[in-house]
């Protein structure tokens, strides 16, 4: 519980920042073999002395994640400038990062993390095991964010030696160290320092200068104890309108859009000049039906609506095409990930005779929707697939974030929404507290997600699978589709991480041929 | 004579056909404006469609009609509201104590330096987007227009020798206001009228563009220019399309404005009795 409760608040800053982006991606760095399939793994071109400028969407508000929350920080800074001991792949998987490997006992309680010898600080200072064990015990003494809770599971930390770190757990949580993949995760240099403006970590890239209102400014850092990064500088350009940042791209101001804004506008890059990309996030845009309130406190309504949608329809108008059919709470690039777009297909027929059975045909549901791009471009397409088998749906838009995190977040007033839930892993978040917007309350998965986060890997996978597959079954939430992560780059630009799925932008992996 | 008539005719033949197209709407259209089909997404114009479906594939056309009821609605209601609350206080504002007059006057400049569109975006902060709050801000910020036309008009109504002789005659001021200022003063409210409905359609549009009108699955023109945007270079069609019905509306309501304002103007009358002379 102690663990649930800040991500109900992270999750809503989260896709707050998804009303400009879904900021995040890859923090993969040296091992080319699991960069994006559409690149070459730049970084192992070797050092030169070029920039690369990248346009991105929301600035950050400060450069101190500890102590501000928004995901534009460690977009920037995660994986760049900081380090964490272990990362994501492109591939969703938990692979080495800062320390070269690590073991779990047999009770899964301790970890053993090894550090490599030769790592430093930009400032020149050694990665020891007292930074990591410092780092960890600022997380929980001196943080001052919602997310410091996930290094709750934490009871002690030992640095064994300089080039060992030994974290006991209070119990065995596989989720700990998936959030140590995150921003929490970040090692920072014992001696401290100015955050805000000055950060110190160990990563490929050193901060230089931050111009605010426009650009941030990376120096790629020479003592780097790993592979050394392509560019040289790095800037990280921030706009505020997606047509400026789309224009800039075309007249050459910058190399990369980190997000398109909106799929239509995929028309004006001519693919002479020009790559698409186009990978996953963790952006699961959920149609949520409110469980505790007629109609949806009948199974049968709510398999009527997820029978009642036309998928590839839905994400053919409302999102040109783009976006990945997803049947559950799962992204492809989690373990669990399974196709569940199969146990509700579309059936008008079978959506009609499901609200005869449950005598609710013509009955009026209300959808209220946040006044963001893909819920006011889905809303009208929901509605339109919902009346066709006999509901009737009343739209009305709230603004966002204040008026629809009040009204339907937090008091639940509603009866359908339309919302992108971005934080990884976030099933659990979003299904597994009845006091949570959905008001789903299903007491068969409470003992699935604990098993999933105590047990080995295979526990964990094997648990999660069906906690996805029981919310499918039991339609707790339609899922309509997977939000995109499309990138546009000058064609020789190699190394883009593919799937958005990770806190940092990854900037060690590019190249250019 | 006949110049003059010509706008009347041209701008009440553009107004008469919105309020048709929002008529028939109620009885017919060539498709459900809200249908959803994916296949003809985007589909130019045909015989199915005839000014082709938007980027849901709804049909172009149907939208277009029922957005003309949006339009109008907008425009009587918040143009109702106006002179409903600017007449009375011009005539107030004319009639009663001249410190009056001026404050209610200065007030009046006040609101005029509000624009519609941000005192839309305020109210719609507290209250929530939606097309009844679009009218009020509308209509509230149109109010400064009619007080200030019905003040001058009434005011010259108030020098004129049959007020003095109803004043003379010890009739209470609500009775002259309504007897003799009034009705010479309706056809610069009817003027006013149109004028500001033409302005209410513009900034319907403009508040639907933003988002801050009607919700999305109510047809309406400054929405649907709206989700054209992201679409001009494929589908300039479905900009063109809203943006000539805002135009033609807008410039009906203007001419029909300006061929009553030539028609009901006592002065431009009397000038014209003089030409005939």
């Amino acid at each position: 519980m102690s663990l649930r409760r800040p991500r109900v608040l992270v999750s809503v800053v989260g896709f707050s920042l998804l009303a400009g982006c879904s900021a995040g991606s890859s923090s993969e760095e040296s091992s080319s073999a699991t960069a994006a399939p559409s690149s070459g793994g730049g970084g192992a071109q070797g050092p030169s002395n070029d920039p690369i400028s990248i346009g991105l969407v929301a600035e950050p508000a400060s450069l101190d994640f500890t102590k501000n929350d928004g995901a534009a920080i460690p977009q920037a800074e995660l994986g760049n400038i900081y380090e964490t001991l272990v990362k994501q792949d492109q591939d969703g998987k938990i692979v080495p990062g800062l320390a070269t490997r690590w073991t779990v006992s047999p009770d899964r309680k301790t970890y053993t993390f090894d550090l490599p010898a030769n790592a430093t600080f930009s400032t020149g200072a050694k990665v020891t095991g007292a930074d990591v064990a410092y780092s960890i015990d600022q997380v929980k003494t001196k943080w001052t964010i919602g997310l410091k809770a996930k290094m709750d599971p934490v009871s002690a930390v030992d640095a064994t030696s300089p080039t060992q770190v030994k974290v006991t757990l209070s119990k065995p949580s596989n989720s700990w160290l998936f959030d140590m993949t995150t921003r929490v995760g970040a090692i920072f240099p014992k001696s401290g320092g100015d955050l805000a403006n000055k950060p110190v970590g160990s990563g490929p890239y050193t901060f230089t200068r931050w111009n605010r209102g426009d650009s941030i400014v990376l120096t790629r850092n020479d003592k780097y104890w790993g592979q050394k990064p392509h560019f040289k500088t790095v800037t990280l350009k921030y706009f505020k309108d997606p047509t400026a940042l789309n224009n800039a791209l075309l007249s050459g101001t910058i190399d990369v859009v980190s997000t398109l804004q909106a799929p239509e506008a995929l028309s004006q890059f001519p693919t002479s000049k020009y790559q698409v990309i186009e990978g996953t996030t963790n952006g699961e845009v959920v149609l949520s039906m409110n469980n505790s309130r007629a109609p949806f406190t009948d199974k049968r309504v709510r398999q009527a609506v997820r029978y009642a949608i036309d998928h590839k329809g839905l994400i053919d108008t409302c999102w040109a095409g783009k976006g990945q059919q997803i049947g559950s709470m799962v992204p492809p690039t989690d373990p669990w990930y399974e196709d569940l777009t199969k146990v509700t297909p579309y059936d008008q027929a079978k959506a009609k005779s499901l609200l005869q059975q449950a005598g609710k045909v013509g009955a009026t549901v209300r959808l209220r929707l946040p006044n963001l791009p893909y819920a006011t471009a889905c809303g009208p397409v929901v509605k339109s697939m919902l009346e066709q088998v006999g509901l009737k749906v009343k739209i009305d838009t709230l603004e966002f974030p204040a008026a629809w995190l009040t009204t339907v977040f937090k008091n639940a007033d509603y009866d359908m929404s339309i919302i992108a839930h971005v934080e990884p892993r976030d099933l659990p978040t979003v299904f597994g507290d009845p006091t949570y917007y959905t008001r789903y309350n299903n007491p068969q998965l409470e003992p699935l997600l604990a098993a999933a986060d105590q047990g080995s890997e295979t526990d964990q996978v094997t648990n999660m699978k069906k906690a996805a597959r029981l919310l499918a079954d039991d339609a707790a939430a339609d899922f309509l589709f997977l939000l995109p992560n499309l990138m546009v780059a000058d064609k020789g630009i190699t190394g883009l991480p593919k799937n958005a799925i990770t806190e940092g932008f990854d900037l060690a992996a590019l190249g250019r041929s | 004579m006949r110049r003059r008539s010509g706008t009347l005719v041209i701008g009440g033949s553009l107004v008469a056909m919105v309020i048709l197209a929002a008529l028939v709407s109620f009885v017919w259209t060539p498709h459900d404006p809200g249908l959803v089909v994916p296949q003809d997404r985007l589909a130019g114009p045909s015989g199915k469609h005839w000014l082709g479906a938007d980027k849901l594939g709804r049909d172009e056309l149907s939208r277009l009609m029922v957005g003309a009821r949006t339009t109008l609605l907008v425009g009587i209601v918040s143009v109702g509201v106006a002179a409903l609350i600017g007449v009375p206080l011009g005539l107030v504002a004319a009639m009663t104590w001249r410190w009056l007059g001026e404050i209610l006057m200065r007030v009046s400049d006040f609101v005029l330096a509000f624009p519609a569109v941000l005192l839309a975006i305020m109210l719609t902060a507290i209250y929530g987007s939606g097309v009844v709050i679009a009218m009020i801000a509308i209509g509230i910020s149109t109010i400064p227009a009619f007080a200030r036309v019905v003040r001058s008009g009434a005011l010259q109504v108030m020098s004129t020798e049959y007020v003095v002789a109803a004043r003379a005659a010890g009739r209470r001021p609500v009775g002259i206001g309504l007897r003799h200022v009034l009705p010479n003063v309706t056809s610069l409210i009817i003027v006013q009228a149109s004028v500001s409905f033409a302005i209410a359609i513009l900034a319907e549009a403009a508040l639907s563009f933003l988002g801050l009108g009607a919700p999305p699955d109510v047809p309406s023109w400054g929405r649907m220019l709206q989700e054209s945007q992201s679409l001009l270079q494929q589908a300039p069609r479905l900009a063109i399309v809203p943006g000539v019905a805002i135009a033609l509306a807008v410039l009906g309501f203007n001419l029909l404005g300006d061929g009553l304002r030539d028609l009901l103007d006592p002065r431009l009358q009397q000038r014209r009795v003089e030409v005939q002379r």
